[in-house]
């Protein structure tokens, strides 16, 4: 172990550290959106309808097969259905579509959650279903979805780093790369775990305290 | 795009072969985990505190870094303390301490879940400390961890995916290899989706099983 190396590695992979960041954040940014959508809509319709069965199949595939698989797919399929995209973009494409597969349940677990006395009162003061789902559950059922979606954000940062079979250049990649320019993996490895480790924990450290600060101020929906 | 059954069914006995592999990586880590996970976790929750402490700081560590990192430090840590293990035992390895982890980690909040009047009711009528835990507590939390771990344990067959870097004959790395062989990709990813959703599913069904046997 030679700290002068292993310094010069953490140097050469910040900015893959970047990138990793950057995948990650992307695809929460984009999942978080849709798995809230599609979970109200599983949380509010029922289990039959043909949306409803699609989701279940999708839900059960991201879920039953490895994320590898998920990112061959989009790697191997978009370009024989003449979709051509930046590699950047089908790394975050392929995370976005496992991140959904698990957030329509967070999505759904936290509208359920909301208490169902918020629905009846909002429908005694004469708002439709749809108003009442925007203005009234969701905006609280986002709030409850901090916690779990900034889990998320830990599994996509440990997941992004499968992308570097695609040979998109993030975190692992460029470890990978360096450990076979130079020959020393302990102290590549070392490095990298502990960038990967360091951002993990100081994103679940925080999501913790936001977590506990936002259930607080959060009076009305504790009663059932 | 038209889908081939003629290739579908000529690549079939390969990935059958290859999904006889990830069943047998998956099998021995999923099964060595479990065995190591009580243990550590009794460590973790009761044993003098160094032993607590290296067991806890194990635990966050592998938590907080990609499968495919630990994955890389056993391929290339294990010779360099003088082990050599082939592919496949590597991944068994990496796969273990993966699912090791998380299992205790669950074991543990699972314990802690339970509330201390059991272990102080326990304790009050003279069980020694280790029995408390392991008949007592320990029992009653296996129903709490069980579909928890089960998605634990998913996740650790979903990891052997990942074992295809190292050049384990699973089934993604037999299937990406034909698709660069053949330049056929629908059907062998449709192939490679089929087996995984097959030995994923197999697991649940076992741990459903189990639970109902356990109410």
């Amino acid at each position: 172990m030679n700290l002068t190396y292993m310094f010069d590695v953490l140097v050469r992979l910040l900015p893959a550290l970047g990138l990793t960041i950057a995948l990650s954040i992307t695809a929460l940014l984009i999942a978080t959106p849709i798995g809230l959508l599609l979970g109200s809509f599983r949380a509010s319709s029922s289990s039959s309808g043909i949306i409803a069965r699609l989701l279940d199949v999708y839900i059960f595939f991201v879920r039953g097969t490895p994320i590898l698989v998920q990112i061959f797919i989009v790697y191997f399929v978009l370009p024989a259905l003449g979709v051509k995209l930046a590699l950047f973009w089908m790394g975050v494409l392929a995370l976005v579509f496992n991140s959904v597969g698990y957030q329509i349940e967070i999505g759904r677990a936290a509208v359920q959650s909301v208490a169902k006395v918020q629905w009846e009162a909002s429908r005694a003061l004469g708002f439709d279903d749809r108003s009442t789902l925007f203005k009234f559950i969701m905006p609280q059922a986002a709030r409850r979805m901090v916690g779990p979606v900034m889990n998320e954000l830990s599994q996509l940062i440990k997941a992004s780093s499968v992308l570097s079979i695609i040979t998109l250049f993030e975190l692992h990649k460029s470890a990978e790369s360096i450990i076979s320019a130079d020959f020393r993996f302990v102290e590549v490895l070392v490095v990298e775990g502990f960038l990967y480790f360091l951002f993990i924990y100081t994103l679940s450290f925080f999501a913790v305290r936001l977590e506990r600060r936002l259930s607080s101020s959060d009076g009305l929906v504790e009663q059932r | 795009m038209s889908f081939d059954w003629l290739s579908f069914w000529e690549f079939l006995p390969r990935m059958l072969q290859a999904a006889l592999v990830t069943v047998q990586v998956s099998v021995l880590a999923v099964g060595f985990s479990c065995l190591l996970a009580p243990p550590l976790t009794i460590i973790r929750l009761i044993a003098p505190w160094p032993a607590r402490v290296v067991v806890g700081v194990f635990v966050e560590i592998v938590r907080g870094i990609p499968p495919l990192v630990i994955i890389a430090f056993v391929y290339f840590g294990l010779p360099a303390i003088g082990l050599m293990f082939d592919g496949f035992w590597t991944g068994v390895v990496a796969l273990t301490i993966v699912g090791v982890a998380y299992a205790v980690e669950i074991m543990r909040s699972a314990i802690e879940s339970l509330g201390r009047g059991q272990r102080e009711a326990a304790l009050a009528l003279g069980f020694p400390v280790w029995r408390t835990y392991l008949e007592l507590l320990f029992l009653q939390a296996l129903k709490r961890t069980l579909p928890p771990l089960t998605n634990e344990l998913a996740n650790v067959i979903k990891a052997s995916a990942l074992l295809s870097v190292i050049s384990v004959h699973e089934i993604t790395q037999v299937g990406n290899a034909l698709i660069f062989e053949t330049f056929v990709v629908a059907e062998i990813m449709v192939q490679m989706t089929i087996l995984y959703l097959i030995i994923v599913g197999a697991l649940s069904t076992l741990s459903r099983k189990l639970e109902s046997r356990l109410v």
